[in-house]
Order: structure tokens, then sequence, then C-alpha cells
């Protein structure tokens, strides 16, 4: 890799009092302060969500349990996913993407700095909103994050309308933030950065940021049309009035299952990142890692009616999402075997991002083959609607989407603060979430099988039920206790962290190029790159210089 | 790969293994949880069927891919070499990739074909001219408790009874100002959603004598946990015996039904005893020797109340009235 000259760093007047150690980051529109704000937010608001399931999974340890009353158990959960699918996993990854973006491509910033600073601002405030939801008359939403009419229509107080406020802001968030990665992976790669030399990372980021332009307008037609019902009288979902609730369904899952991709495919593509590093060895099929992306994102807008398999569909219609649904299930392998493949004949090191990288492997392909069965959709007549559903999306969102991120937050840690997380902690925090997170979900799929609906605050049975409820229960306090570690290790490697340098996983793309953590303007000259592998070629560039 | 790292593989397969040892031990002596419950109609059989040959293709690709990952995690660890050394130059493979996207696609072909070819034993409703003939139900869901209705008009709450050997096609829906909830009993089929504004259809044939019970399997509020249902498949002749004897039963007002119509649809807010509980105690309110008075209310709902009664015939609404009356008012 050589450089190139380009324009200093660049040098705006900056006000006395936007100094301030608060100050700059209240004002800053810099991608990475940003990204490091959005990171930090959707930690906070991951530990009231898990919080929030502990809750739940306490009510539930035994039959008949009266921890939680039934109208907060169904606030809990309500918020639960709600908080965990738009204040975390989203947020985290578009925090990821913000810092690492422009870093990846070498560029200096995003395309718009300042509407990415209104992204931020936009999402903490539709975050707050929602969490102090549970102030209002009535409590929270309780119809569940799905909140299908009319139940969510006839729900009392102003929980359900708050919640709607709450994710039309945050749709607005995330509108801007995807048109804003949109623009910069399009016009701001540095010299060399063709799209097949791009991090897969980048690819998902780019996927990531088209699927939510296609299908947020889509769910703020359908929450606007909600609030309607609810508040000015119409009938868009009122059966009798000529309303339908079945198209509500509709409106929701055309934008909810490509939501379920928009949160996994940015996660695979930290996998991609990471596994190729700890194996020494580049990616196996690039091209047909990203271009997998691309496909499941495309199958993605056709199979959203599978979550509907129940509500009396002609069988010609259950047919095609099924098929649909299935076809999925081909770029997904496709990515698995390909990350196999980069394991083979690696040098494997196992440091904390690469535990993180392996466990995903391992549980997310038990999230896609439980998919098979409740795409196929006689099956899901038995099982829609129970914990094993409940089981499979955990170990999707969870064992899939967590993993990565807790692989991609031990990964570029020491690039964004400069100190590595401790190691031994980390380790400590993985085995306790991997052990904890199988021992939760797992015995889900069995209860979903005995016949256990989701979304009841109590049961009657004891035997079996009991059994596998219990041990969900000590499950999630054992993942709990992982987590717990997670910010003990934050907190400790602060003050005291081994220093990193500036690529201290010897990894192969360009954000590891600049200092760590970067300066303001990231590259004081923006490099240009040869291949998929820049950081690769400057060492072996500067070995053969040494070896002359 | 370090000691403490492989120590610590060694501890987590041991605790692994034991736990699922555990697990499937207790499992395996119910049939519990690792396959759908064992059927008591044909179309839960079939559905068994279809699920267990997905479960024999995803566990071969399961024990593949988890395999793999096992092996090369193992095989190509860094033991001794250098954290820098690398691995070997290999960027793809065109072959490998088009097998692993073939033989995927083959497999689901074949778990599709299957699924559409048992899928006309599962969705379609044996006709009505087929041997044993055919009763037809309407099924109600309502906030929180399912209402059947029988042919010969019988009404019957939460308990549907049903004869041995004899496909029961069952109209599920909802009332109009009510919300969406989903009928399933496991062991005799699928679930289907009772939708305000939509009648949809489903059926079971019970193959041997027994209560199959179920719940409601789509959110519909603050009890949908207590929204329970039955079915009692009982003989062929004692059911129709029994059938006719409750038709003369309501009309004059001796049956159970008013017990009944309380413990579904009044009881899982007011209690089993009209103790009070979500809504206010019953026991001992005036309002209760007031039948037109309660009447109106079941009928409309008021404030949190939904309207329960809604669309109830006066037999029924007869019923509720008269066993509040006997069992909950002042007594002397």
């Amino acid at each position: 890799m050589a450089t190139r000259a380009e324009l200093p760093g660049p040098e705006r007047p900056v006000p006395g009092w936007q100094r301030g150690r608060v100050a700059s980051w209240l004002v800053t529109v810099d991608h990475k302060r940003i990204g490091i704000m959005y990171i930090a937010t959707s930690l906070v608001f991951f530990l009231a969500g898990g919080l929030l399931a502990l809750l739940m999974r306490t009510q539930l340890a035994t039959p008949n349990e009266e921890f939680l009353t039934r109208d907060s158990y169904n606030q809990v959960m309500t918020i639960h996913g709600t908080t965990m699918i738009f204040l975390v996993i989203v947020p985290i990854l578009a925090g990821f993407g913000n810092y690492l973006l422009p870093l990846m491509i070498g560029a200096r910033d995003v395309a718009f700095p300042r509407l990415n600073a209104l992204s931020y601002w936009l999402f903490l405030f539709g975050g707050i909103i929602l969490m102090l939801s549970f102030l209002a008359d009535g409590g929270a939403a309780k119809s569940g994050w799905t909140s299908y009419p009319p139940l969510s229509v006839q729900s009392p107080g102003n929980g359900q309308d708050l919640w709607i406020l709450s994710l039309h802001i945050l749709t607005i968030a995330s509108l801007l933030g995807a048109i804003n990665f949109i623009c910069t992976i399009h016009n701001m790669r540095t010299a060399g950065m063709s799209w097949t030399r791009m991090p897969l990372f980048v690819w998902s980021l780019e996927v990531y940021a088209v699927l939510l332009v296609l299908v947020l307008p889509t769910l703020a037609a359908g929450l606007t049309l909600l609030l309607l019902d609810r508040q000015v009288g119409t009938h868009f979902f009122a059966p009798g009035d000529g309303g339908s609730p079945v198209l509500y369904q509709h409106v929701f899952w055309f934008f909810g299952h490509p939501e379920v991709y928009i949160m996994v495919l940015p996660a695979m593509g930290i996998i991609s990142e990471v596994i190729p590093v700890f194996s020494r060895k580049p990616i196996f099929g690039y091209k047909a890692v990203a271009f997998s992306t691309a496909a499941i994102a495309f199958f993605s807008m056709l199979v959203w009616a599978h979550h509907m398999f129940t509500v009396g569909m002609p069988v010609y219609l259950d047919g095609f999402f099924m098929v649909t649904s299935m076809v999925i299930a081909i770029p997904t392998g496709v990515k698995i075997f390909n990350w196999l493949a980069t394991l083979w004949r690696g040098n494997i090191s196992f440091d904390t991002p690469m535990l993180f990288a392996l466990g995903f492997i391992s549980v997310f392909t038990i999230g896609g083959l439980s998919g098979i069965f409740v795409a196929a959709f006689p099956i899901d007549w038995q099982v829609h609607d129970t914990y094993y559903i409940v089981a499979h999306f955990h170990y999707v969102l969870f064992g899939g989407s967590m993993l990565a991120i807790f692989a991609g937050l031990f990964y570029w840690w020491p690039k964004m603060f400069g100190r590595l997380l401790d190691e031994r902690l980390g380790k400590l925090t993985f085995w306790l979430v991997f052990v904890g997170f199988n021992t939760t979900f797992f015995p889900q799929h069995l209860l979903g099988l005995l016949g256990m609906p989701r979304r009841i605050y109590t049961y009657d049975q004891g035997g079996l039920w009991e059994a596998y409820n219990l041990v969900s229960t000590i499950g999630s306090y054992i993942m709990g206790l992982g987590i717990l570690i997670l910010v003990a290790n934050v907190i400790k490697t602060t003050r005291n962290g081994r220093r990193a340098g500036n690529d201290p996983w010897l990894a192969d793309t360009l954000e590891w190029y600049p200092t760590s953590p970067p300066p303001e303007w990231n590259f004081t000259s923006v490099p240009y790159v040869t291949s998929a592998r820049p950081l690769y070629d400057l060492r072996r560039r500067l070995k053969e210089q040494g070896d002359l | 790969m370090p000691v403490s790292v492989r120590s610590k593989l060694l501890l987590f397969a041991c605790l692994a293994g034991t736990l699922a040892l555990a697990v499937s031990a207790t499992a395996f002596a119910g049939n519990g949880g690792f396959a759908p419950v064992e059927g008591a109609s044909p179309n839960s059989d079939r559905i068994k069927e279809a699920y267990n040959l997905v479960a024999i293709f995803t566990g071969a690709i399961l024990v593949l891919v988890e395999g793999l990952l096992i092996a090369f995690i193992i095989r190509f660890r860094r033991k001794g070499r250098a954290r820098d050394a690398e691995g070997a130059r290999i960027h793809g493979n065109t072959r490998l990739e088009i097998v692993w996207t073939v033989a995927p696609a083959l497999i689901l072909v074949a778990i599709g074909g299957f699924v559409f070819y048992k899928l006309p034993g599962i969705s379609d409703v044996p006709p009505a001219t087929a041997a044993g003939g055919r009763l037809e139900v309407q099924v109600e869901g309502r906030q929180f408790f399912w209402q059947f209705r029988y042919p010969n008009g019988v009404i019957a709450v939460d308990r549907l009874r049903a004869p041995v050997g004899q496909t029961v096609r069952l109209e599920v829906t909802s009332p109009d100002h009510d919300v969406i909830h989903s009928w399933w009993i496991p062991a005799l089929g699928g679930k289907i959603d009772a939708i305000p504004g939509t009648v949809n259809v489903t059926w079971f044939r019970a193959k041997r004598p027994g209560t199959f019970i179920g719940q409601c399997a789509e959110f519909c509020g603050v009890q949908h946990a207590v929204m329970t249902a039955a079915v009692e498949a009982m003989p062929r002749g004692e059911f129709e015996a029994w059938l006719a004897a409750e038709k003369d039963a309501q009309a004059v007002g001796k049956s159970k039904l008013g017990a009944d119509t309380f413990a579904g649809a009044c009881a899982s807010c007011h209690g089993l005893a009209g103790e009070g509980l979500i809504g206010p105690a019953l026991q001992g309110s005036s309002l209760l020797s007031d039948a037109k008075g309660i009447e109106t209310l079941v009928r409309a709902g008021r404030g949190r109340m939904p309207a329960v009664g809604k669309g109830w015939t006066d037999t029924q609404m007869k019923a509720l009235t008269s066993y509040l009356k006997e069992n909950l008012g002042n007594k002397g």
C-alpha cells in the first residue's frame, strides 16, 4: 500500500464553549464520536432490556408465580422486545457502521456529518420516550412488540400512543442514518477501493442501509394508520367497519421480516471480518459472501407472510411463502460454509473476538435450521406463536446478532479507545454468555413443542413445563452474570488496560492503519488500496524491504 | 490451543453433555418436547411426519456443520506456531461454492416436495360424504373464553365434546368487537387464528377417547394466559346421547351452561368464586339479583370490561343470570 498526498487535516475554528469535556460531545459531528455515542447508548438500553428479560424469566421460573402482575408482565414483554430490536441491535450496528465505515473505506467522515448527529439525537430521544412510557397513564404499551390490532387499538391508556411516537422518531433516525451510509459508501471510497475490495462489513452495511430505506416507510405508514385508528376513529384495521386486522399484519411484516436481516446481515459482516484475521487467512470466497448478502436481502422482502401462516391464507400463498423462506437458507448456508472454509488450514488464535465469532457460527446454525421447520407451514401450524418461535428468533437475534456484536466490541474496542479489553475477563464473559444462552433458549424449543404459547405471564402445568422453564431461568441468570463481568471489564480497562498499537490483531483492513484512537480527521494522507487486504499488503512490503 | 482454553472446552463439553443427557432422559421418558406431542388426529400425525422428515435432514446438516467447526478448531489451532504465521493462501474454490449452493437446494426441494405431498391430508377437511360423516361446530374466540355452537343450537363454553372417529369441522372466528385469538389443541392438529370479521376453517378426527387440552395461541390481552380450551372425545353413541340430552336441558334451563359460562367468561377476571381479581368482587353484589342490569352490562361491557356477552342467545344469558343469582347472590 502506498499513500497519496491529500488535503491536510481540516482546521475549522472551534468556539471555546464547544471544547469542554461534555460540550465537545454534545456538539460533535465527528463520525467516531457519534459512533461511540450510538454504541454506548445502545449498551445502556441493552442492560435495561436485559433486566426486563430477567424479570420475565423470574416470573416464569415456576408455575403460578406471582413475581410480576399480569399487567406489568405484558408491559415488560412488549418493551423488552421493542427495546432489543429498535434500541439495541439496529442502533448498535449503526454505531459500528458510523465508527468504522469512513475508516474502512479511507474517508475522513460520512457524507453528511450534521445529519449523522441528528440521527443519533433522534435515536436517543425516541429511546427515552419508550423507556419513560412506563410512567404513562395505564403504563407502557402492552400489546407485544408486534402490536397487532384490534388489541393494540383497544389498549387503554397512552402507553401504546407513546410506543407509536417512539417508533416514528426511531424510524426517522434510522432512515437518515441509512441514507447517510449509502451516500458515503457510493461516493467516498478512497482511490483503488473498488466494490470487490471493500471490507465485507461495508458490504453488509450497504445492504443494511438499502433495506432500511426500502422497508421503514412501510412501518411508518402502518404505525400512522394504527395511531389514526386509536385516536381519530378511523377504521383501517377495524372489522365490521370495512377494515381488516390482517392488513396490519401484512404491512407490519413487510417491514418486520427484512428487519430481521437488517439486524443479522451486519452481524454476519462482523463475523466475516473477525474470522479471517484470527485464522490468518483471507476470507474464503469473498465474492460468494458479498453476493449472498445481497441475495438474502432480496429474498427477505418476499417472505413476510411466513409470520402469518395461521391467519388462514389460501394454501397457494402459504406455499409461495414457504418456498421463498426456504430459498433464503441457501445463501445463508453459503456464508456458513465459506466461514468454515476460512478456518480450514488457518492458524487459529482464540482471542475473545474469535471465541464470540466461533460461538456465533455454532448457535446461528441452530437458529437457521429451526427456521426450516417453521418455514414448512404445516409444521408452523403446530409451533407458531409458541416458545419454539421464541427460541428460534433468540437463536438468530441473540445467538446470531448479539454474539457477533460482542465479537465486534472486543475486536474494535482497542481501535476506539486505544486500550484492549481484558482477555481473561473477556473469555469468562464469553463462556458464561455462551453456556447461559444455550441453557436459556434450547429448552424453549421443547416447551413450544409441548404446547406452551409465547406471551403468557404464567402457566399451571408442572412436570416438564416446570423443569424446562426453571432451567431456562437459571440460564438467563448465567448470561446476566456474563454481562456484569463485561461491565466490570470495561470499567477496569478504562484506566489500566493494555495499550493497543495501531493494529493489535494484525488485521488487514484500513481502519487499523491510523493510530488507536484515530485522529479527528482519520487519515493525515488518505491511503489508496490495491487489494481487499491493504494492511496485509503493507506488512508484506515492509517485510520485503526489511529483507533487502 | 493454550492449556487453559482446552481445559475450559473440556469442562464445557462435560457440562453440556451432562445437561443434554439429563434433559433428554426425562424428555424421552414422556416424549417431552423433541417432537410435537403425540397426535390423536390424522392431521396432527401428518404434521408430525413432516416434522420428523425435516428433523432428519436438518439433524444431518447440524452434525456436519458443528462437526466441521469443532474439527477445524482443533486441527488448525495455533499450537506452537507464531501468532503472525500466515495460514494457507486460499481465496476460494468455485467448485466448492457450487456444491454447497446446489446440495442444500436439493435438500430443500425434497423437504418442500414432502410437505406438499402431505398437505392435502393436513389442510383439506375430509368431505361430509366420507365414512363416519361430519360434525360442524362454530367456534368463537372471545376475551377470554372459547364458545362453541353445535348444529342443533347447543352452546358450550371452553369444553368441546366431540365424537371419536367422526370428522369435526370447525368454523373459527371472533366477534367484530373482540380481538384476534388462535385455536390450538396440539394433539388434534395445528392452530388457526380466530380473527374478527373472518371465518377460518380447520378440522380434527379424534382417534381415541380422552381429554385433549390446549390454549389460545395469539396474544389477546391481560388474561391470554388463562384462555384454555379442552376437547373431550367420547364414543359416538355417548356423544350423540349427550348432545340430545343437553339440548333439552338448555331449553328448560337445567343444564350446566350457566356454570360453564361463568367459569369461562366471568371467572378469569372476577375469580372462580366471584371473589374479584382484575375486575371487582361479585359476591354479594346487589346487581346479582337484577337480571336485566346484568344482561345490559354483560352485553355492552363497561370501562375495562369487554362486552363478553354481546351476541349471546337468550338461553345462555338466562343460564348465566340464574347461575349468578343462585350461587353468588345474597343467600337468604
